[in-house]
């Protein structure tokens, strides 16, 4: 039996990884609550899309463990991948065939039987308002229209816990409005997202826990107003009435190192 | 407009009013070489600029590979093919040098298109048969930079040229070169110039055939049309056969030779409408053309000879032509997908059971359906029989993926059909007809052959959507076993295809043979499908199933499932040989079925490790599947 409410959706320990000499990251430890909002940012290579494949059971761990719900995770948690949705990096899509034969697959490769994932597979396409691309192949949609299918199938399965690497890359501004309405109403029924992106404004409005990790390491973690409160002391004019934006605190956390001002302008460029 | 018109998406847009596809160097300031002004065109600085950074592109992503143990092994697997072309294409020349030498000594130059047409069908068809299988690099990357549309041309149909057909028809080219000088050494200049121009001809129609078919292939509307003319041509080849099956003079016996003179004169009555009318139009062809072209100086006619050479020039352009026509588009920067079209239903509202849908209400409905009722599907829903569930899922993709793939459907249906055709071989004329006893074995052997890619790089067609199986509560092996049972499938309705067409071109086979090929079939799958899953887990190379050029091909996964199913095949021959031998060819069924007991057993041996394999595996899998340069 998998874990009861009240227990973490997503827990890690020392979780690192390494590709030989380089280590991607390091002894990362964080836990998720159930029903969370959970924004996990950083720099470009900082580790960020390692940590998701681990989460996830793409990636093995070079040390450390995850759970999820409550359970042991690993990539032969069968069980616990019913529960668990992901839109990874490279979206995971099959360009050979249209969007809903491609649900059809996926929903039954999660275990639906025809029916249900019919009826989702209709439902998902009308709101991701695809359904009047149905007759086209995935390898012919747009990188917006892919993304919205990888979403759509990510949650086909009404999965407890959702992953998404950069879902909003590429995704059009009414698409995206759509997308976090989705996600928040899923947030209302008690799943736990954790949600990597570049576009700190989405964190800001939808996640409730952001943790920051840089060159392998995490840096924060813990709510908005515990980040905002850790680091007014350290942004000038930040003790006044201005609240400090997650861009100001995110750079003000990495920005020593992950963000040096250049030394000077390139030559070359005008 | 020359940014948009003249060079589109390559970047010369950055260049400004005035410059066009061969003026590509940007404002001051940003066009790389700084300050000194750039000579364009093909051979400009800034194109052979772009000749020398794309050679040391290669050479690196040649040597980064090498740092890699799969790299290394590429590298042995790619030299020992070259080395293995390299032998086929001197064979082939050689022979067709020495055929070429004695039409040419002895006068008989109306042959002589023969030998021309097969150096073409060679180069031609021979890319078909092994796209899959090369490593093609895909030029349209060069788009992004200010590359003139000459010298992308020039690239695309020059780059490449150490790929398989080039080589061998460049040495069918080159056999037939040393052939007709060594006969009539004053010939020498003229064969040059006409083997020249036909070879370079061959190389500009080979990329333009291809270039193309990619382009059809990438819309589902001339993705149905070609479907439907590869099925017309399919069929059409059938025709041949009749032919073929009167065709005299096969065998080798001693009668038949004895026999040939006469024989030949017969066909020349029988067919020599058929064949005059075949001649009158091939002379107008290219291989015709050049051969031709060189009879016509060997006879004192160079103003004819002349013709016939400007013609194949003209050919040579044609080729060229339509190659530009194709690479022109793709340089502007065409969309091959459907443009995207406004959703109607964009705005409609969605009625769901018991209430009128809006955003907010829509949003919610994936957490409606949980889990826990996943659960509860998946837990009656598991196997085949029921008709849902994973296997039946991969297997529902696969036959989708194979049906939406004309180059996986023609190498999979070409074997069924070359032993159609050439099926009648294995009936002797002599001694009343009688067929060869292993010819079933031997006609179902070469219809599996297409099978070898299939077996070997199951995860091929995955692309990027190999990381679900690894994010879905379905174990790989069971994704590999409803592989393998869709692969067995199509197997049994192959081989059943192939007895049948076997069947009736030869007759009902004696009931030993066919026991026996039955029990090395058995045999032969499991195997098959042990070491194809070895091979796809170890060893994998993305397939674009739509693709029949520009492919990422793994030489050390086709060489090694060669190998594999070599070694089954001999296997079989051993046996059958042994068995006739001893004259009992009822010993093969036991033999056989002992042996694919033995496969069967390591097929699940294989299966229950497919798991940890894959796991450990998994980054590499997800790297070589999911990467798209």
């Amino acid at each position: 039996m998998l874990a009861q409410m009240g227990t973490t959706a997503i827990q890690t320990h020392g979780l690192t990884r390494r590709f030989g000499a380089l280590t991607a990251v390091e002894d990362v430890t964080f836990s998720v609550a159930p029903g969370q909002f959970f924004g996990f940012l950083g720099p470009n290579g900082a580790g960020k899309s390692t940590t998701i494949k681990m989460l996830t059971g793409l990636l093995e761990p070079s040390a450390g463990t995850i759970e999820i719900l409550g359970q042991p995770f690993g990539a032969t948690a069968l069980e616990l991948k019913r529960q668990i949705g992901v839109v990874p990096e490279g979206m995971a899509l099959q360009g050979r065939l249209t969007a809903p034969e491609y649900l059809h697959f996926v929903g039954r490769m999660y275990g639906l039987d025809k029916a249900t994932t019919q009826q989702r597979t209709e439902e998902l396409l009308e709101f991701m308002q695809l359904a009047n691309e149905s007759r086209k192949l995935v390898t012919d949609f747009s990188h917006g229209m892919q993304k919205k299918l990888a979403l759509a199938a990510a949650v086909i399965h009404g999965p407890k816990v959702l992953f998404l690497d950069e879902p909003f890359e590429g995704v059009d501004a009414i698409a995206a409005g759509m997308l976090k309405t989705m996600l928040q109403g899923m947030i209302h029924r008690g799943a736990t997202i954790f949600l990597t992106t570049h576009v700190l404004e989405i964190v800001e409005r939808l996640c409730t826990h952001v943790a920051i990790i840089s060159r392998g390491r995490l840096v924060a973690n813990g709510s908005i107003a515990e980040l905002r409160s850790g680091v007014a002391s350290t942004v000038p004019g930040a003790e006044g009435e201005r609240r400090l934006t997650l861009e100001e605190i995110f750079l003000s956390i990495v920005g020593a190192d992950g963000m040096q001002e250049p030394q000077q302008e390139l030559s070359w460029l005008a | 407009m020359a940014g948009v018109g003249g060079a589109g998406v390559n970047g010369a847009g950055l260049a400004g009013p005035g410059a066009g596809p061969q003026e590509p160097a940007g404002p001051k300031g940003l066009s790389g070489g700084g300050e000194r002004p750039l000579e364009t065109g093909v051979f400009g600085t800034l194109a052979r600029g772009q000749y020398a950074a794309l050679i040391r592109l290669r050479w690196h992503m040649f040597t980064n590979e090498l740092r890699f143990r799969k790299g290394a092994l590429e590298l042995g697997a790619r030299t020992f093919g070259y080395m293995l072309y390299g032998f086929t294409g001197l064979m082939i020349g050689a022979g067709a040098g020495a055929w070429a030498y004695i039409l040419v000594s002895s006068q008989q130059w109306r042959f002589l298109p023969i030998v021309f047409w097969i150096g073409f069908l060679i180069w031609q068809m021979v890319p078909v048969m092994l796209a899959s299988f090369q490593e093609q690099f895909d030029l349209s990357i060069l788009l992004r930079f200010p590359v003139g549309f000459k010298s992308f041309f020039l690239l695309y149909a020059f780059f490449g040229l150490s790929d398989v057909s080039t080589i061998l028809g460049g040495l069918c080219c080159a056999g037939i070169w040393v052939g007709v000088t060594l006969a009539l050494p004053h010939l020498f200049l003229w064969t040059t110039a006409a083997l020249g121009v036909f070879a370079v001809f061959n190389i500009f129609l080979v990329r333009a055939i291809f270039a193309w078919i990619d382009r059809w292939l990438s819309q589902r509307k001339t993705r149905e049309i070609l479907m439907a003319a590869f099925m017309v041509l399919a069929l059409s080849a059938q025709l041949l056969n009749p032919a073929l099956h009167n065709f005299p003079g096969r065998s080798g016996s001693h009668a038949s030779r004895h026999a040939r003179p006469q024989e030949v004169q017969r066909i020349e009555l029988e067919y020599s409408p058929w064949l005059r009318t075949a001649n009158e139009i091939q002379k107008w062809l290219p291989p015709g053309l050049a051969a031709a072209s060189i009879r016509e100086v060997a006879e004192q006619n160079p103003g004819a000879a002349l013709g016939r050479l400007g013609l194949l020039g003209v050919y040579f352009l044609a080729a060229g032509l339509v190659l530009a026509a194709r690479l022109k588009a793709e340089y502007r920067g065409e969309n091959l997908g459907h443009s995207p079209k406004q959703s109607k239903r964009a705005a409609r509202r969605v009625r769901y059971p018991g209430k009128e849908s809006t955003s907010e209400s829509r949003s919610e409905f994936a957490s409606e359906t949980t889990s826990a009722e996943a659960g509860k599907a998946w837990s009656g829903a598991g196997w085949l029989g029921t008709g849902t569930g994973p296997i039946t899922a991969v297997m529902e993709k696969e036959l989708r993926t194979l049906m939406r793939s004309i180059p996986q459907m023609y190498v999979l249906g070409a074997p069924l059909l070359m032993v159609f055709v050439f099926g009648s071989m294995f009936r002797s004329n002599a001694g009343g007809g009688n067929v060869y006893p292993l010819a079933l074995p031997i006609c179902m052997a070469y219809s599996i052959l297409g099978f070898s890619q299939l077996f070997s790089n199951n995860l091929g067609t995955e692309g990027g959507g190999i990381q679900l199986i690894f994010l879905s509560p379905t174990p790989v092996r069971t994704v590999l076993l409803a592989k393998n049972l869709f692969h067995a499938l199509l197997f049994g309705v192959d081989v059943l295809l192939a007895g049948i067409l076997v069947s009736l071109r030869l007759g009902a086979p004696d009931s030993a043979v066919l026991t026996g090929t039955i029990a090395w079939l058995l045999f032969a799958l499991p195997i098959n499908l042990a070491v194809g899953n070895l091979f796809s887990l170890t060893m994998p190379y993305r397939v674009n199933p739509g693709r029949l050029t520009r492919q990422r091909g793994s030489q050390a996964n086709a060489l090694l499932s060669l190998l594999a199913q070599l070694a089954v095949l001999v296997v079989g021959g051993a046996v059958f040989l042994l068995c006739w031998h001893v004259d009992n060819l009822w010993l093969a069924t036991p033999i056989f079925l002992a042996l694919a007991g033995g496969a069967f057993y390591v097929w699940i041996r294989v299966l229950r490790n497919s798991d940890g394999m894959a796991n450990r595996r998994r980054d590499v899998l997800i790297a070589t599947m999911a990467k798209t340069d």
